[in-house]
This record gives structure tokens, sequence and C-alpha cells, in this order.
């Protein structure tokens, strides 16, 4: 089960790889391994909850029944899986005609902007939470109506489909980042319990490189926001305050850039990796005995360990400084203001957030529900590694949703780039940071 | 004017009256000959190089996609804006490294595999040719991730090989510093081939009787190379130099599959900023000022290049 589980967690994956923000659109190596895998682990048929499902129906509908037709884009292995999801929406809602496209994930930036541009777009479709601000940014979308209850979702997924204090999406799955660790090496270095503060995870990175016999203590990214941001979280900093003025040079950035740095300076960490490195392997191989990454890496550990290795390692939250933030990321569903059957469309995203749809689509894509419900399915709750995914949820953020994200990240993954592997101190590159974050703005 | 020949051949009045009438047809002939031609240039090329012209003055950017035509016009901000933006100004410069240092390198070693090719060597002749020629009609992409194997630190064929006599080779492309010496070197051996190519052609044009002249005179190798092979062969250098390096300027395949651009945007080219702008943030006006800017600069370098090294002679 894990090992479907992590392949197509791969996939659907938002911001995977060490490149930066444009992260949605590259799909890792493993998808094409993904699918043969996935049909035989998704048997539609008998993974339908015949008897829950239902209920959906009846809730869903803002204006009792609907009908029509509906064109729903969505992408990677979710294009490919949503039928399930869309045939059981067509049983509860007959008159309802659903047309899913896939997309591939790295022609789905340029795909979305080409319909947006030639007034082309379908009805709905699924969105990279870190390409909500924006696409959200050409006017393209449909605010959410007040029907649906941010409260059912986790807040950090509910917020990045927030812009300008406008809710322009609904989370449909979720992603976060926690640590990986090889007890066996912890064991070897003295230690037996999981870190639990910054100065238990400096100390365990210490050790395992000096008493585990590990070449590194730790795997970080020299230039990714995605595992810089846990950390400045985590010191009580953000990306901006409430009034939206960017406090990237806060002395509680600097403090989390500091630490950050140290485990560069300390080579607990490298400052740059072969081309094409895959921490997988190198977890295994006892390289490296710490990282942190999402749910699909379960799988990818335990296909890569074999039986064998199933007792060396485990996975651990966040460690805590003033709070033990993660990062949350994933994908949401927006409607647009071009489809010419939004009743249907609401109805559909509605039935998506359904705890019952969700513990099916868990089933059927193996992806995290980002409906807090969805957790109670016995398939998530009675999986000890997931529950702690479940758990770190309720602390993890996103940036904001800002239009010129992908500008922002780029120009905080370079500065990033230039303390890890060059020479710049924390404090300057805070201060950087933050003069180019004024100079670009939030949109 | 093209009339004259008809009305010879047509008789009194009828001539005049039909004159034109064929003049039409025959500019209609020609026109729809050239149709596929000028709609594919105009749609793809003439049109493209004007929008994008227009577009450099504007702010276009992702809130103009549904209405393009309200973009708002802001003068030269961009061009500005792009005098002021030090990523932009390290992107040309790595760009001119990769063409100071990557132009000649590919010119002499290309001439030098020509001459050895032509004179020296004489067996297996066509067996050589081909093989320099091979890497040229090679995707682009296939030989960057091979180069990305070959460079590989820890597992690369090139850190084994010096492994093997006692060094310990460097993370070539993961080291700012020899990043872009890399890359030049996988484009130098990539393009070595079509400047042979070349180069053959333009030595199998000199005279024959040129050197047997100047073997007579008691010319040694090189004097020959100097004085008879150089200046006649100068306006096929002259035209290697200007295509070579207006395709080196536009630098963006290499560090686009092998560095994206890294480490510390070491290898960083204009096209490729360009790339990320347009496409990546979709800042298209500023996009395609970075676009004009280059284009400017190809222009008065190939400019300068015909200016010095045309032979007048």
């Amino acid at each position: 089960m894990a090992a479907a589980l992590v392949l197509t967690l791969t996939v659907a994956a938002c911001g995977t790889n060490e490149g930066g923000p444009g992260t949605t659109a590259v799909p890792p190596p493993t998808d094409g391994a993904a699918s043969p895998a996935m049909t035989g682990a998704a048997p539609t048929g008998d993974a339908v909850p015949t008897g829950d499902a239902p209920a959906t129906g009846d809730t869903s509908s803002p204006g009792g029944d609907v009908s029509g037709t509906l064109t729903v884009w969505a992408m990677g292995n979710e294009g490919v899986l949503l039928g399930t999801l869309a045939d059981e929406f067509m049983n509860q809602n007959p008159d309802v005609q659903v047309n899913v496209t896939p997309v591939a994930w790295d022609q789905a930036v340029a795909k979305l902007q080409t319909a947006i541009a030639g007034n082309a777009t379908p009805d709905v479709s699924q969105m990279g939470s870190d390409m909500m601000g924006q696409f959200a940014a050409t006017g393209a979308f449909e605010p959410v109506p007040s029907s649906i209850d941010p409260g059912a979702y986790f807040e950090g997924a509910w917020n990045t489909n927030v812009i300008d204090g406008v809710a322009m999406g609904v989370p449909w799955y979720v992603e976060t980042r926690l640590l990986y660790y090889r007890t066996d090496i912890a064991e070897e270095a003295g230690i037996t319990t999981p870190p639990t503060t910054w100065d238990e995870l400096k100390a365990m990175a210490q050790a395992m490189q000096a008493e585990g016999g590990s070449r590194y203590g730790i795997s970080l990214g020299t230039k990714n926001w995605q595992e810089y941001f846990p950390f400045l979280w985590s010191n009580g900093g953000d990306v901006v305050d409430e009034s939206g003025t960017f406090t990237l040079n806060s002395p509680e950035a600097v403090e989390a850039l500091t630490f950050y740095n140290s485990f560069f300076e300390e080579g607990l960490t490298p400052t740059s990796v072969p081309e094409g490195f895959d921490i997988t392997p190198a977890f295994v191989s006892g390289d490296y005995p710490m990282f942190f990454s999402g749910p699909w890496h379960l799988g990818l550990i335990e296909t890569a360990g074999g039986p064998d290795f199933a007792d060396k390692w485990a996975i651990a939250p966040m460690p805590q400084q003033d709070s033990a933030t993660s990062f949350v990321g994933g994908a949401n569903v927006v409607v647009y203001k071009n489809s010419q059957n939004k009743d249907a469309a609401w109805a559909f995203v509605e039935f998506l957030s359904d705890p019952a749809t969700q513990a099916l689509w868990y089933d059927t894509a193996t992806v995290l529900p980002a409906v807090q419900a969805g957790w109670e399915d016995p398939a998530l709750a009675d999986d000890s590694n997931l529950a702690v995914f479940g758990e770190q949820l309720n602390d993890a953020k996103a940036p904001p949703a800002a239009a010129t994200w992908s500008q922002l990240g780029s120009a905080i993954n370079d500065t990033l780039e230039q303390m890890t592997v060059g020479s710049t101190e924390p404090q300057a590159a805070a201060d950087q940071m933050q003069q180019q974050a004024e100079s670009i703005g939030l949109d | 004017m093209a009339a004259p020949p008809l009305v010879r051949r047509g008789v009194g009045k009828q001539a005049v009256s039909v004159g034109p009438r064929h003049s039409w047809r025959q500019d209609l002939t020609g026109w729809a000959f050239a149709a596929p031609f000028v709609i594919l240039f105009g749609i793809f090329m003439a049109f493209p190089i004007i929008a994008a012209f227009v577009l450099s003055f504007t702010s276009f950017g992702l809130r103009d996609l549904q209405s393009p035509l309200g973009t708002s016009f802001i003068g030269l901000d961009n061009y500005a804006a792009l005098f002021s933006d030090a990523k932009f100004w390290s992107s040309l410069g790595n760009t001119v490294y990769f063409v100071v240092v990557g132009v000649p390198l590919t010119l002499i070693i290309g001439l030098a595999i020509a001459t050895a090719l032509s004179r020296g060597i004489t067996r297996f002749r066509t067996a050589f040719r081909v093989g320099y020629y091979l890497p040229v009609i090679t995707s682009i992409v296939a030989i960057a991730v091979v180069w990305r194997f070959l460079l590989n630190p820890d597992s690369g064929l090139i850190n084994m090989g010096l492994a093997a006599i006692g060094f310990d080779g460097p993370a070539w492309l993961a080291n700012p510093t020899l990043a872009m010496p890399s890359i030049i070197a996988m484009a130098v051996w990539r393009n070595v081939g079509f400047a042979m190519v070349v180069f053959v052609a333009g030595l199998q044009a000199i005279p024959g009787v040129l050197y047997e002249a100047a073997a007579i005179d008691g010319a040694g190798r090189w004097q020959t190379f100097r004085n008879v092979t150089l200046p006649l062969l100068r306006p096929t250098i002259l035209f290697m130099l200007v295509i070579t390096t207006i395709g080196y300027l536009q630098l963006f395949e290499e560090p686009f599959v092998m560095t994206g651009g890294g480490p510390l945007n070491a290898t960083l080219s204009v096209t490729m900023y360009m790339y990320e702008q347009g496409f990546e943030f979709f800042r298209q006006g500023y996009a395609s000022a970075i676009a004009y800017v280059l284009f400017v600069i190809v222009a008065i370098v190939a400019f300068l290049q015909f200016k010095f090294l045309r032979s007048d002679t």
C-alpha cells in the first residue's frame, strides 16, 4: 500500500525539487513507474464506499439539483485518476456529464495561461497551491461562495486560496514536511529519541556525523525556501506581517538563517550535490541520516530499503523552537468566471471536499485529505506514520498567495544560495531578501 | 514594364487590353508561389518581432492575460529597470565570458582540425570528418545529459580518469568557478565539427599553385599557413566568426539542461534570464525589453566584426 502511496505522492506533490518556486511543473522521474502500480493499487470498484457517499449529493447541490456538462482539468496522476470521482459524482447527479481532461504537470502553466488568454478555460481545474497567487491575478477565478465552510479544512491549506482576503479556491489535498531520520545510526551515536528542539536537531546531526559513521549529519537544500521557511516560522518569524509588510530581515529571520547556515558552515550538510542527486538512496546508504520531506518519501524509502530496512528509520514532527511549524503544499480546485455552469461546478467542488470523497480520493490517488474530517477514515487513522503527518498539518503554513510568488521565491532562493554556498552573512542575506522582496512586491 | 514581350506577341489593340491582365495574373502567380513563406514569415516572425517591440514598452503581465489591449504603456521604464538590474548584468557578463572564450576556441580548434585533415592526415579522413561532425547533428539535450554524466563528481568518467592518475577531481558543474568553463568545453566540443566542415570547404577553394609557389620560394609550414592560407581564408573566417558569435550570444540549452543557470547564477545567460522573466514570472514586457537589448548587442557585434575584418582586396 505504502509503496503505491509514495509513488503517487511524488507526482502529486507540489514543489518537491530543489530548483525553486516553479516546482509544481516538474514531475519526478518516478512518474512512469507510478502509473502501472497505481492502476493495480486503486481498484475503483471496491474502493467506492457506496454506503456513505450518497450523503454528499444532498449537501453539495446549492440549488437542489444540478445538470449540464462540466469540463474539469486535473494535472499529472490526479488527471488520470479523477475519473473515479467524476463517475461517483455522476452517479449522485445523473443530469451532469463530467468530462475530465488530464494535463501533464510540465505543461500545466502554459496550458492554463493559454486557456485564460483565449477565454477557453474549463469549468473547474486543479491548481497547485503555489500557483494560486499568480493565476488568481489574471482574474479568471470565481470567488468561493459562502456555502463552503473554511473551518472544515486545515488552516494552512485554506490560506493558500485567500487572495486579498477573498477565497478564490478550495483545498483539495495536502502535503506537509517533517523529519526522516535513521534510528540505527542515531543509536550508534547514543541517541534514542527523535529531536524535539532545534538544539537537539543540531546535536543529533553532529553526533550522527561524528559517532554514527555518516558522511553528513543531515541534508538541507542550498536554495530552497520550502526548507528554510519552516525554520523562519518556527522561530516566530514570517514572510509578511498582518499588514502585508515584508518581515524577511526581522531578528527572528536572521536567527533562523544563522541556524540554517550553521549546518553548511559546520560541514553537516554539503554545499553542493552531484547533478541528479537523489536523497532516497543516500538515506538508505547512511550517507545522509536525516532530511526533511513530505509523505511521498514513506513509500520511496520502503521500496528502496526493502524489508530489512524497515526498523532502521522513523519520522518525527518538526523540532520546536518557538513553535514547530512546517510547510504545507498540495493542490486546490478553482472554478472559472467563464464557466457556463457554475452551480454544477461548485457542486462538484463541494463533492470533492466531502469527507467521504476525500477518503475515497486517498484510496484512489493516495494523497492526503485537506479536510480534517477526512482523516477519520480508518485507512489514514490507523497508519502511525500518516498520523504524524496528520498531526503536523495542524501546525503548517504556506507563504502568502502573492501574484508575484514565483518571482519572490526565486529571489529568496538566489539569496539563500549566496549564503549557504557563497560567503554572504545571514544578516546581509536577510537584508537582501527584504530589499528584493520589497522591490518585487506582493502583486 | 514586364509587359513588352507579351505585347509583342499579341496583335494590335487586343494585345494592349490583354497586357495588364497578364501582368496582374503573373503577379498573382508570383505571390501564390511566395505565399507559403510570406504567410509563415508574417505570422511566426514579423508579427512576433513587432509585437515584442511594442510589448517592451508595456508592463504586460499576468493581469493583462484576459484583455491584452488593456495593458499600460510605461515608456522606457523596462529598459531603465534593466539597466539597474544586477541579475541582468551578471547574466550578460556570463554570456560575454562564454562568447569571448568559446568563439576563439571553436574557430581555432575547428581550423586546426580542418588543416590537419586536408593536408596532414589522409588515412581515415572521412571517418575523422564524420566523427567530428557527429556532435553537430546530435540533439543538444542528449549531449548535455551525457556530459552531465561525464562531469558527475562521484561517478563521472572524467573524475574517475583523474582519480586513476592520482588527482581528486572537482565538482565541475557545482563549482561556481568551474561551471562555465565546463559548459564552454562542451559547447566547443559540439560546435567544432561545423567550423571544421566550413573551413575544409574554404581550404579546398585555395588554388594548389599558391602552395607550390610558396614551397618554391622556400616558405616553411608556418609561413605558408600565415601568408597563404590565412589571408585567402579570411572571408570564411569572417563568416564563421559572425555565425558563431551570434549563436553563442544566444546561449540557452547548455546551461538550461546542465546547471539550470547555477551555481550562484554563474551560468545564467541572457536568454535564460529572458526565459525566466517571460515564462516563469510572466513579465512579458520586461522579457521583451531583454530580448531587444540582446538583439541590439548582437547587431552591434556583427557590424563591428564585418567592419574590421572584411577583406577589401
